[in-house]
């Protein structure tokens, strides 16, 4: 079972202070949702959590079990739907799809790629021939969901996952999570919503500094 | 769930080609560099009668200014798309690196082999060991390329971009620049000392493995 | 070192400098065919010996960056370049005058002047470089790997570059071996003045380093 523990972190950006010390546990199985005004310093506390920035200060350490999960061990159990996170604009979802999962040696056959499509609200036959630099932002943002719960990640950072979606997009990220922390995933969620709030199981504030 | 480095490199470099020539700007802009050089020197020179030495260097000082112009953007291009992000989750290290080197190689290998045939039309000149200039030519790509794609991830990221990327190669080429210069004055019917092939090859097998050892370093900031 | 060590260390170096100088204008004879110039050597070759040096020493600082990542090496790896820079001018510029004086001409691609105009345009591409990185710990990161990167350039150096162009310019004057046959008075005052250089070197690296961190920096990295 994997778990993310924030020891002592300080944070600063260019001298400024943001957030810590912030001592904080993570656990696979869960949705811990971290909320703050804008500036608090979420999206800044998801990127220490997947190890894609080194803290000012402190130690973000991630177990499986016994065993310290570091770089690639870490990186290969790593998914995320953030809006730094971008596709290939000349390539189709499919295209993209295939590229970014093969990479983690995951293959994806027609049918699945079909079925993932709808898991995420996407109809195949509007976008099979479309590089994704067209879609529109929420189309956008349901294949990054896509390629999230394709890639089988034990650990998922959802950076305000339903900003760009409608209500029935953000139900279906509130369903998906859910769903992930039941299969053991370690669901990390930055958001200010209050109902994402409400179906999370921790919740970590962010006060200004 | 693990690919195997070379399933990895396939990857990479099928993305490498299809992003690329769906988007042809990249390639039309390092080829049209390549023949605006040749032409200036071209005209410059006249043409003809030129000593085996000055063409060496003169075809050299193309192939790697007009290479310049295409091997930095195998990271600054995934970094202005925003697309860095996700190939630094989803891609290995040694896979990204590797495939963006074997393109980048083979790229620069089609600038040659589309350069050099008009050089030596334009500048009258008879090549006397093809296979050698060929060799030559082969080598010289590799290196190029082996230390552009670890040079090109260093910069990513840098407030200042045009001159820097020249400015870092230049000294760490330089060991391949130079034998090929000597070894190209032999194909233009100089000496030809094989040894220096053997010791380009050695020293672009350095430079492969160097970069790959380096490139860690950079993939994982932690 | 504490602030007594770096006292006397300055002390020392400052008498060395000062013997050196003496021994090199007055007791060392005139060459055979040099004259006077050869004075301008007991400059020349400490000099490039220490580029040489702070090259080696930068790249060892940056493989310790990349093991340990504390800042204190990084700061001595970025010190040593910045020292190696300005003694890699004056071997450039002392070469090319002592060129001048012994061939007639400033520079001549000599495996020497090429393997330290090399040295050159590492230092200045490494230096900018670090200026053009934004973010001290990816600057740190990023200017290691290209050290220990431009590194891998010394086998050629050190072995291509004398078979290149050996052949071409034969260096008539000082040459490795030819410092064996030396007088042994000129020996042992080039001997000292590469120890006076080196020290040079060491003291200016370690008190540029220790300005620079500030000392709570320092105690909890020596921790």
């Amino acid at each position: 079972m994997i778990t993310i523990g924030f020891t002592g972190v300080v944070q600063t950006f260019h001298g400024r202070p943001i957030f810590g010390p912030l001592n904080e546990r993570l656990t696979a199985g869960q949705i811990t949702v971290v909320t703050g005004e804008n500036g608090s310093g979420k999206s800044t506390m998801l990127k220490l959590a997947g190890q894609l920035l080194s803290p000012t200060e402190g130690k973000v350490i991630a177990r499986d079990g016994d065993h310290e999960l570091v770089q690639a061990a870490f990186r290969s159990q790593l998914a995320l739907v953030t809006p730094e996170l971008k596709f290939y604009s000349r390539l189709t979802a499919r295209e993209n799809l295939q590229f970014l999962l093969g990479l983690r040696g995951i293959e994806l056959k027609d049918d699945a790629f079909s079925a993932l499509l709808e898991r995420v609200g996407l109809r195949e036959k509007d976008i099979r021939q479309t590089y994704t630099g067209e879609f529109s932002t929420g189309m956008r943002q349901r294949l990054k969901l896509a390629a999230l719960l394709a890639s089988g990640a034990a650990v998922w950072l959802l950076d305000e996952p339903g900003a760009n979606l409608d209500a029935a997009g953000r139900e279906l990220v509130l369903r998906e999570a859910r769903r992930g922390a039941a299969d053991g995933k370690l669901v990390f969620w930055a958001t200010n919503d209050s109902r994402e709030e409400g179906a999370a199981d921790a919740c970590i504030h962010l006060s200004r500094h | 769930m693990h690919v195997s480095i070379f399933q990895g490199i396939k990857l990479v470099f099928g993305k490498e080609l299809t992003a690329g020539l769906r988007f042809r700007a990249a390639w039309a802009a390092m080829f049209m560099f390549a023949l605006t050089t040749l032409a200036c020197v071209s005209m410059a020179m006249q043409g003809g009668g030129l000593d085996p030495r000055l063409l060496a260097a003169l075809l050299w000082v193309i192939l790697f200014f007009a290479s310049m112009a295409g091997a930095d953007r195998v990271f600054a291009d995934e970094d202005t798309a925003g697309t860095l992000l996700a190939l630094q989750v989803y891609g290995p290290a040694q896979a990204v690196l590797l495939g963006k080197m074997l393109y980048t190689f083979f790229l620069l290998l089609v600038l040659a082999v589309f350069i050099t045939p008009l050089f030596l039309m334009f500048m009258d000149c008879t090549v006397t060991a093809p296979l050698v200039l060929a060799g030559t030519i082969f080598l010289g790509t590799w290196g190029i390329a082996a230390a552009g794609t670890l040079i090109a991830a260093l910069t990513t990221g840098a407030s200042i971009h045009s001159g820097l990327f020249s400015i870092l190669m230049l000294p760490v080429i330089l060991p391949v620049f130079l034998p090929a210069i000597f070894l190209t004055t032999g194909a233009f019917g100089g000496d030809v000392q094989l040894s220096y092939l053997g010791g380009m090859g050695i020293y672009d097998l350095i430079l492969t493995l160097g970069a790959s050892v380096l490139f860690d370093y950079l993939w994982f900031e932690e | 070192m504490d602030i007594r060590g770096d006292t006397l260390l300055q002390l020392f170096i400052g008498i060395l400098t000062i013997a050196v100088l003496g021994a090199v204008f007055l007791v060392v004879p005139p060459a055979e065919g040099l004259g006077d110039y050869v004075r301008l050597a007991f400059f020349h070759i400490p000099v490039a010996w220490v580029s040489v040096l702070a090259f080696l020493m930068s790249a060892w600082w940056a493989a310790a960056y990349l093991r340990k990542g504390s800042q204190r090496v990084d700061a001595l790896s970025a010190g040593s370049a910045k020292i190696g820079l300005i003694f890699v001018l004056l071997a450039t510029v002392s070469g090319a005058i002592f060129s001048k004086m012994t061939w007639g001409a400033y520079w001549n691609w000599d495996p020497r002047q090429t393997t330290i105009f090399v040295l050159l345009l590492i230092y200045g591409a490494y230096l900018t470089l670090r200026s053009a990185i934004p973010g001290a710990e990816r600057r740190a990161r990023v200017t290691a790997v290209y050290a220990l990167f431009s590194f891998l350039t010394v086998p050629f150096l050190v072995f291509i570059i004398p078979r290149l162009y050996f052949s071409l310019h034969p260096s008539p004057v000082i040459n490795g071996s030819g410092s064996i046959d030396m007088d042994p008075v000129m020996l042992a005052v080039l001997l000292a003045a590469l120890l006076d250089a080196t020290l040079i070197y060491f003291w200016l690296l370690f008190r540029g380093v220790r300005r620079q961190l500030p000392p709570a920096k320092r105690q909890e990295e020596s921790a």
